[in-house]
Order: structure tokens, then sequence, then C-alpha cells
């Protein structure tokens, strides 16, 4: 340990970023989640390499220099590779919207990350988890996170060859706390985002929050900035000036987009000359498409209908571990499964290992009943992991005086979640549980079993007794723990209401240390775990791809795939 | 319709030979006349075969399978074996299982649709036949109509408007095969009417009811029986490429166009048991049926 | 043959009335929250009756009833629920492409059914005629989905001949668009081989046996020039109107070779349409076929009464 380096350090940091050096130095978080915390909360690369470096033997070099030289979407010092031009053809999910405010799918998010930026982006080397410079480059919170002073990126222009400057970004914040954007909800308030000049703003918000700019980041895909004057909702084709590398030239909703280089962006030229999306309704067809040589590229697939891409040598394989996630729904205030103990003897019948297995070919994580991903750094692994227990789960049945438990399980027709439900009837039967399965068509469900629009109030109380949801990939555990589980949340399908689990969430939201954090998480991973509201059997990766063809392909786990930094090989 | 456009592939040419007014006997001794010819023709044999195999285990069903078609789960994507006659499918199912009991939705569907069809199309065909004038011309513009919309389509619509239940695709199916039967009968009828033994009926006094019922009806049996068994396979067809398409019949249902729709795309990765072996059984039905149909038509309205 | 046109067009016109009269049943036959459906279970509720005022799903039956009918004369089918577009453009352009496949199959098809009937009516019963049947009664109950699967296997994977998708690169020229679209074409006219052929065949052997056929070649004619004379316009009759009556049929077949071979036909269009409940469009597509399909009898219709002038006079009668 080089301690006069490390001491250079902790002179120089804040509070927070003291904490978080000081947890990491002490070994009570790991490298990677050290790296993570760090640039979240703005410390600096270089900074976090010399901490790194300081702080022992066997540290793999992660050199200031690698550690700070993000390829191109960060814009640093690494000059970018030469020009080989071409064009790449990525296969994506048809968006149903591309209102950079308003979209809610993969689809959206991946057509509006080509021309529209983030203050804050995806760290590309290392692990995945982190922040990087976007369109702000450093970021600092005041001592109790309170208030959070972004800079701007300078010499930035729009598409249009406007200047980009503060008043885009609080003009971008307002439109979307007026829509009542589910990330920045009960964090940032209406006139909480001030420009103090042209290249500074910052935000003032309505508690302490350690993990703020992952919610301006490209996690929250909403966040896009867009232009002071874009009336809100325009869609990325009608009004398609973003700052990004890429300006759109064609779209066709049915069909695809294409995209050309912008030679006047701030990350420099970028090696190829455009890009060219094509829309699938479905991850079959775009497979084929694949191995048709019709794409390079696949935004997202899943493991079963894309099992031939493992064993194909000349595709490179994007698997980051996520936190997506499939939720079982049981409702809490009435049916069969209001008590507790019900709920768990379901969750015991859960063969979880048996389900990666069957389902993502082991590309999965264990999941225990709880939101807490294992890839978060306030994760607590001491909460005991649940195992299938099949003699257990028969004993609370009959503590709580069911027998013959009969019940229908809803499921939208997504990806792996009927093969899921196919798979939960199964092992439930074990038990003497008889699960009837009922697929529907994904639009139908969400309206219908899921959160009916009627009962309104609270949120999602015409909900089905069980059923199986879907949740996409957060960098940060709020919106699940705010919307599907906190009481009336907008999405708590469960209408599970606890006043234990409610203060423990404020309590995590207060927290900016890391300890406080991972105190806050034990309490909600310790309630979730003994309440279970959802069953939560596994967090499985990500997976893109793309052909050998091409290098320097990235992908954030929520469909926002990157080629600012991708070149054609040879 | 005046200009004999036809109506279908298999347009019957002549009716069954008049006779209508014999004794039931004669009528029971050559119905047992027919079937002998019938069984004497490969074709219909063959497709008789097939048809009950299908029919057997969709009834049979888990009893007879290698395999729990629904509870088994052993490792993914085996190819075919001497443990697994046609492999197992991305859950590690045993395919050929799946498979025998994979006839069932389609074997209740189908022949229901078919039913619904052929009966309200016998039943339509008749009287436009018969009664002629402005009933006729209305039905037969509604006919029309209905004959202008694209089955696959109209189902599509229908299944997204009410949902797809395995009674609405009963129900779209049927309507909408009701016209092309009508329009068969409709024109068996016509020449059926023509003839002596009508006129005669007339000349008794019997009422339209009794003449089309006795008289008229048991002589379009032929076109209409070899018209159910043509709607059949039809049905088949149509509630297979519903299912493929993904509204007709649901998972986790092991239904052969579903389990199709489910992993084809595996079939470029080289992984071509899980669609291959429902593909055929589809395609055996229908050709099994189709070849019934051929054989009822050669010998019943020739 | 004026009056005969006239009176067919009219009776065209009544049964596009009558067709769209029941894909209006059939979309406002249940109550359906319309509004609610498309913009999702978290739109709050006073946007959801905005929606339903803009669709106008609250005015009363008769209204709509008249202008959706007006709508369809008129061609105007409403803007998608997906995208407030207009619906019409949007399915022009995968209209054309679908076209483009259905006409390619057409044309494969049509030749080789006709020679097929022919070749097998002339030898009546005959191992060649048994084989030919037996092939058009197999081929045409394979729905067009697994034919679609096998060729994708075996010519475009294991034999790589052929591209596996049908999506044509922009600005592609005649030959490389016929490339692209050659296998989904050969799934769909494998399956109407076979009715077409048979049809042929049926026509054939009828007039083949009929008295006129027998007087010409007791005149002395040749049994090429026969054919060629006689046999060949009446014959193709019924040929004729099934080919009409198959386009219908191939715009439902057509929607399974566009999933398979992913090819942004109309057939996608309407798949996607159905998943996200887009009735306008759905509608619009059912309606168009229909109208193709209505053309396509008159014109056989009008073939078929110019090959045979007694049919025509029949008719006028």
């Amino acid at each position: 340990m080089d301690f006069k380096r490390l001491d250079r350090v902790r002179r120089s940091a804040t509070p927070l970023e003291l904490d978080v050096v000081e947890a990491y130095a002490s070994g009570r978080i790991t490298r990677r989640q050290f790296i993570q915390r760090a640039t979240v909360i703005g410390l600096s690369l270089p900074a976090i390499g010399a901490v790194i470096a300081a702080c022992g033997p066997g540290t793999p070099s992660v050199a200031p220099a690698s550690a700070g030289s993000t390829p191109a979407p960060a814009g640093s010092a690494s000059a970018p590779p030469a020009a080989t031009g071409g064009t790449i053809r990525c296969a994506i999910q048809k968006p149903v919207s591309i209102d950079p405010v308003a979209m809610q799918d993969l689809g959206g998010y991946g057509i509006v990350a080509q021309s529209f930026e983030f203050l804050c982006t995806q760290l590309t080397v290392g692990d995945p988890g982190g922040l990087a410079a976007g369109l702000a480059t450093k970021w600092t919170p005041n001592e109790d996170g309170t208030v959070w002073t972004f800079e701007l990126r300078q010499g930035v222009k729009w598409q249009n060859g406007a200047a980009f400057t503060a008043a885009d970004v609080v003009a971008t914040m307002e439109r979307l706390v007026a829509a009542g954007n589910s990330g920045l909800k009960g964090v940032l308030e209406a006139g909480g985002a001030v420009a103090t000049d042209d290249h500074t703003v910052t935000f003032t918000l309505a508690g302490g929050n350690g993990n703020f700019p992952y919610l301006v980041s490209i996690y929250n895909a909403q966040t896009v900035i867009t232009p002071a004057d874009y009336v809100a909702g325009t869609t990325a084709d009608q009004r398609p000036d973003g700052t990004g590398a890429w300006k759109l030239v064609t779209y066709n909703q049915q069909t695809g987009a294409t995209f050309e280089r912008n030679p006047d962006w701030w990350g420099g030229q970028t090696p190829l000359d455009g890009t060219e999306f094509l829309f699938f309704d479905s991850t079959g067809p775009m497979i084929t498409a694949y191995q048709g040589d019709q794409v390079d590229a696949i935004v997202q697939f899943d493991v079963l209908t894309g099992a031939a891409l493992f064993d194909d040598p000349n595709f490179t394989l994007i698997a980051q571990p996520a936190a997506l996630h499939r939720q079982i729904w049981m409702r809490c205030d009435t049916g069969q499964f209001a008590k507790k103990e019900v709920r768990q003897a379901l969750a015991y019948t859960f063969d979880r290992q048996a389900l990666i297995d069957q389902l993502f070919k082991g590309r999965a994580e264990l999941g225990n009943d709880h939101v807490i991903w294992q890839g978060y750094p306030y994760f607590d692994p001491s909460v005991t992991q649940r195992a299938v227990d099949v003699d257990k789960a028969k004993a609370l049945l009959s503590s709580a005086g069911v027998s013959n438990l009969t019940a229908t399980l809803h499921a939208g027709q997504l990806q792996e979640i009927p093969d899921l439900a196919t798979l939960l009837k199964s092992q439930a039967q074990k038990a003497g549980i008889t699960l009837n399965v009922e697929v529907e068509s994904l639009d139908t469900f969400y309206g219908a079993q899921w959160c009916p629009a009627d009962p309104a109030d609270p949120p999602c109380s015409g909900a089905a007794e069980l059923g199986i949801v879907d949740y996409g990939h957060r960098a940060t555990p709020d919106v699940y723990l705010n919307a599907a589980l906190k009481t009336k949340g907008i999405w708590n399908s469960s209408q599970y209401s606890s006043k234990e689990f409610d203060a423990a969430f404020s309590e995590f939201q207060k927290s900016v240390g890391v300890d406080a954090q991972k105190a806050a998480c034990t309490k909600i991973e310790t309630i979730l775990n003994e309440d279970v509201p959802v069953g939560l059997p596994y967090f499985y990766n990500y997976l893109a791809g793309n052909s050998n063809k091409f290098t320097g392909v990235f992908s954030s786990a929520l469909g926002q795939m990157s080629f600012s930094a991708t070149s054609k090989v040879g | 319709m005046d200009i004999p456009v036809a109506s279908g592939p298999l347009a019957p040419t002549t009716p069954v030979a008049p006779g209508a007014a014999s004794p039931i006997s004669e009528r029971s001794q050559a119905r047992r006349e027919t079937l002998r010819v019938l069984f004497r023709r490969p074709a219909f044999i063959i497709g008789c075969l097939v048809v009950l195999g299908w029919v057997l285990t969709a009834i049979l069903g888990e009893r007879i399978t290698p395999y729990d078609p629904f509870n088994d789960f052993s490792l993914g994507h085996q190819p075919p074996s001497s443990e697994h006659l046609f492999g197992t499918d991305r859950l590690g199912r045993d395919i050929l299982s799946r498979v025998m009991v994979g006839s069932r939705d389609v074997l209740i569907v189908a022949p229901l649709a078919a039913l619904l069809g052929v009966g309200a199309g016998t039943f339509l065909g008749l009287i436009m036949g018969f009664y002629r004038g402005i009933v006729d011309d209305i039905l037969s513009r509604l006919v029309e109509a209905f004959l202008a919309l694209p089955v696959i389509l109209v189902a599509l619509l229908t299944l997204v408007v009410l949902g797809s239940s395995p009674a609405v695709v009963v129900a779209v199916v049927g309507i909408l095969f009701t016209p092309i039967v009508a329009r068969t009968v409709r024109s068996a009828v016509l020449s059926e009417r023509q003839l002596d033994y009508v006129t005669a009926a007339r000349l008794r006094g019997e009422s339209g009811l009794f003449i089309l019922s006795r008289e008229i009806f048991p002589n379009v049996l032929g076109p209409t029986v070899v018209e159910l068994t043509v709607r059949f396979g039809y049905a088949i067809f149509t509630v297979a490429t519903l299912s493929f398409l993904g509204v007709g019949i649901q998972p986790p249902s092991p239904d052969w166009g579903l389990a199709v729709s489910e992993e084809y795309t595996n079939m470029i990765s080289g992984i071509w048991w899980p669609t291959l072996f429902p593909a055929l059984a589809i395609a055996s039905t229908v050709v099994a049926v189709n070849l019934i149909a051929d054989s009822l038509q050669s010998v019943l309205t020739e | 043959m004026a009056r005969f046109i006239a009176r067919r067009l009219l009776l065209s016109l009544l049964t596009l009335w009558l067709l769209a009269s029941i894909v209006f049943i059939i979309v406002n036959v249940l109550p359906n929250d319309v509004g609610r459906t498309i913009l999702g279970p978290f739109a709050p509720q006073e946007s959801v009756d905005a929606f339903n005022e803009k669709l106008g799903t609250n005015r009363p039956i008769l209204v709509r009833y008249v202008d959706s009918i007006v709508g369809v004369f008129t061609l105007d089918f409403g803007d998608s629920f997906v995208n407030g577009k207009p619906v019409l453009p949007q399915l022009a352009d995968a209209i054309g492409r679908s076209a483009k496949l259905a006409g390619l199959a057409l044309l494969i098809t049509i030749p080789i059914a006709i020679a097929a009937g022919l070749f097998a009516a002339r030898r009546r019963d005959r191992p060649a005629d048994r084989a030919i049947v037996l092939l058009g009664v197999t081929s045409s109950s394979i729905p067009e989905f697994v034919t679609g699967t096998i060729l994708v296997v075996v010519v475009g994977v294991q034999l790589k001949l052929l591209p596996v998708l049908a999506n044509t690169p922009r600005d592609a020229d005649a030959i490389t668009q016929i490339r692209y679209l050659l296998m989904p074409a050969l799934a769909m006219a494998i399956v109407y081989f076979g009715y077409i052929a048979r049809m042929t065949r049926a026509g054939t052997i009828e007039v083949l046996q009929s008295d006129y056929t027998r007087t010409a070649t007791m005149k002395g004619l040749t049994t090429g020039q026969t054919l060629r004379r006689h046999v060949l316009r009446n014959a193709l009759i019924p040929t004729v109107a099934v080919i009409a009556v198959q386009i219908g049929y191939l715009f439902g077949g057509i929607i399974a070779v566009e999933r398979i071979f992913a090819y942004p036909g109309m057939g996608q269009t309407m798949l996607f349409s159905a998943q996200r409940k887009d009735i306008p469009m759905l509608t619009a597509g059912v309606i168009i076929v229909g109208i193709v399909y209505m053309l396509a009898t008159l014109i056989a219709d009008l073939i078929i009464a110019w090959m045979n002038p007694r049919i025509r006079l029949d008719a006028e009668r």
C-alpha cells in the first residue's frame, strides 16, 4: 500500500469521496465496486487510478492512462483510430415510440441514443456499471449529497449548428420532471435544475441522494439532452438534431433507420461512415438475419432463441451481468397469497439453479426474492440465499391452513417468460400447488393482468393474483423499490404495503456514504426476503453482439449500442 | 351468380346419379357398395390410417407417450437418438411425446370449424339454390362479399379484437368457410332442381321444405361430404397457420403450429428437429385428409 | 359487352359496400376501451378520454358506420393508432413490396402448373397423370410456413444458394431482387401449383371428352390443332377463375412467408399491427386485399367472357 500516494488523494478529497476511498482501502468494497461508486460521485479518473495503484500489489496495471482512456464515447485523451469507412447494419426491436421523453422500449432507447447524448455515459473499460463523462465532464456533490454541480463539456454543437449550453440541460430536466420521469420522481423537482453559467448546471435535490448522477445518465434512458426549444411530444425523427456522433438520415417506422457520421461531433471523426438499423418484431428473425449475413450486430437477444450464436466463432458476444429480471408478483392484500406463509411456500418451490440452467444456459445470477442485484456496490451477501425446499413449502402451506392451492399464473408473451411459467408450474406441482398458465400478448397482459387502469387508485390495485412481469436493467434499484414495492407505487402489482420497508427505502435514498447505503440495503433485502411480495429467481445477463468483422462495439444493458468507436476489421 | 366461376380446388362436376326416390334398402346397399369401392383405393386407405393414427394419439395422449410431454425436463436440444427418437426441445422435453399430444388442440378446433362452416354453408346453399329469386340474389351478394375477405387477415383482425381463445378461432374460421360451402351446395342444388323427380314431387303437391330435405338434400350429400373433408383439411391448415403467427392456440400448448413458431429460427443453426417434426405432422395430416377428400370426390361425384 | 362490364362493375361496388360493412361490424362489435388499450395502463384518464374523443368512439353507431363506409370508398382509413399518421401511405409501401413477391410467385407457378395440368390431362390415368395429381394434392396440403422453413434450411443454409432473408438492399437491380425473393416466392408457388394444375387438368379433361372436340377430331384436325383452337380456350376458363380466387388466399399465406423470411411487406405490417392493436391499419389491410380480390375476379370474369362468348351472352340475358 503506497500510503504517500493515497494520502495525496485523501487530502484533496471531499467527504463523500473520502468515504469511498476509505471503503476501498480497507477492503470493504471490491475494486470493481470502488470504480463504480467513485465514478458516480465524480472522483476524477486519474484519481481513481492513483488510488487503485496505491492500494495494493497484485492489482493489474490499471494505470491512470488506461483507466481514464475510454474510447470515443467519453471523448478523452486517446486518439481515435484512423477512419476506415463502411457501414454497420444492426438488428433492433421495432421501436414503439422515439419520443425521447415518453419512450418506454429498448427499440426507442437504442435509436434515440444514436443522435442524442446524456450528461453521464457508460464506462466502457474495466467492469461495467460505472459512469464516464458524456455531455458533462465533471460532477461533484456537496457534503450531504443534496446539491450536485455538473460542469458541461465545452465546444459541443447541436447537429443544426447551434451551440450546446446549460440552458438546454435545464430545459430538458424541466421537461422530464413535468412528464413525471420515473427515475427523477421524488428526487428532482421543478426548478431544481439551474444554470449557474453557460456551462454549469446546479441540481438542488429534494433530499440527499448518493446516486444522483446515475439518474441523469445513460441508465435513465429518457434523460437524453434535447435543445432548449424542443417541444414536448416531438419525436426524434421529426426533429433529429442531437449532439451525438450520428445524424439521422432516414426513418421508416416499419423497416428501419439510417444514420451518417456527424462531422462536427465533439468526440472526433467516427471510423465508420454510417450505421443502419433494421427493425424486427421478435428475436428469431434477428438471428436469422445475422446468420444470413444481412445484419452485423444484434441489439438484444435471449439465450434460447440465440443458442446458435454461442457456438459461432465469428460472433463477438457482449454479455453483461445486469439487473434484468422477472418478478413473480403475488397479491399481498387479498386472494390466496395474502398470507406471508403461502408466498414463502411458493418461493421455496423455485429451483432457481435449474431455471438458470434451462432458460439461460447458466448466463444469469441467483435472485433471492429481493431487487438488490449483486452487481450493486451496496449489495449485502449476508442474507441467506433461499434454495429449493419442497418439504418446507409443504410445511408452510399446512401451517397456513391451505391445501390443494390452485391459482392462475398470468404471463405476457415476451422472450423466455412463457417457458419460465411452464417450468414454475412443474416445480410448484411437487409441493402440491397447481398453477394454470395463461399466456397473453404483451399489450393485453399489461393492461389486463398487471396494472389495469381501473381502479386507478391505488395504482395497479386491479392486478391479477399471480403473474410474471419483466423489468429492464437499472444502474440503481431506486426505480424497482419505488415503483414496484413502495406503498402505492405506480407499478406495485402486488399491492405490497409495509411500513418497515417504506422506512428502509427512505433510509436508502437518503444515505450517501457507502456504509450507510449498505446498511439500508441489508434491511431492505431482509424485509423483502421475509415478506416475499414478489418472487425473484434470477438476474440474467444482457446479451448482444456483433460479427468479428467489426471491433469496438459497446452496449449498455438498455439497448443503447454505441458505434462511435467501431471500425471495420480488414 | 350467373358466370360459373369455380368455387375451389375440387369443384364437383356432376351430382350423384338420380334414384332418390328408391326405397331405403337400395340406398343402404348403394352406400355399402360405395364404401367397398373406396376401400379399394390405396390413397383412401393411407389417408384414413394417418388420420386415425393422430386421432388415437390425441385421445390416448400421455398414456402412450414415452415421456411426460409437460413435466419431463432433461438436457435441451439433444439431437434424435435412441433415447429420444425425435430429440428434445429447448427446455429438454421429448419431442416425440409433444408431437403426439400436439394433435389434440388442432383435432378439436379444426373439425368443429369445418362442421360449423359446412353446416351453415349447406343450409344456406340449399335455400339459395332451391328458392332462388330475391333471397338468392341477396344472399349471393353476401356470399360474394365474404368470399372477397382474406381468411387469415380477417381472422387476425377478429382475434385481435376479441382475443384469441379456441372458441373464437372456431367461430371465425367456421364463418369464413361458410360462403365457399354455400356456393358449392348451391350449384349442386341448381342442377338437381331441374331434374324430373323434383318436378314430379312438385306436381304431387309436396311442400318446398319436403322436397328440399327429402329429395334434394340426399342427392347433394355427395358433394357435401367431399366439401366437409376438404374444409377439414383447410381448417387444419388455417388453424396451424394462425398458431404459427401467434394468434391461434397460445403457449404453453404443445400444438404443432405453435411448436414450429417457437423454434423455427433454430433451424438455421442446425437444430432442425424441434421444428421439422411438428411441421411434418401438420403436413401429414393435411395431406391425409386431402387424399381422403380426393378419393371421396372420385367415387361420390363421378 | 359494355352492358356486361357495367353490370359486373356495379355488382363489384355492391360487394365492396357489403365487405366494408362486415369489417365495420367485426371492429365495432365489442365494447373496447380503445384509448386505454393504446395509451397503456399508466396514462391519466383525461388523456384516455381525449384520445377516445379524437377517435370518436363515443359517437352514435350509425354516424360511425356512415363515416367508415365513406372512408372506404374514398380510401381514407384514418390514422394509425401507433403513430397517429395516416394509414394508407404507410401501407402503400408495404403493399408494393408484397405485390412484388406475390407477382413473382404467380409468375413461377402459373406457367408450370398449366403445363403440368395439360400434360396430365392428355395422359389421363396413366402413371404420369397419377404422379402429377398426387404431387398436386401433396404440395397444396403443406402450409407455406412449412415449405418456407424447409427451403431456408436446405437451399439457404446447407447449400447456400440463395440469401436467407428477403430484405433486398436498397437500389438493387432486378436480378438481385429476384435472387432475394426467389425462395419466399417458391414457398408460395409450391402451394398454389397443386390447385392450378389440378384445375387445368380437370378443365382439359372435360373439354377433351366433350362433343365439339370429338367433332373437331372427326373433321380431321390434328391433336395439336384441336388443342390450340378449341381445348385451350375452354379448358383454361376454370383455371383463370381459380387463379383469381387464389389471389385472396395468397395474401393470407404471404403473412407466414414474410415472417419466416423477415420480408417487410404487408404481412409483417399486419402482424405488427395485430400485436399493437392498431385497428385502422388492420382494417385497411383487410379491405385493400378484399378490393384486390374483387378486381382479380372482375378481370378473370372479363377474360372468361372474352374467351367464351356463350357465357357472356348467357349473362346478358
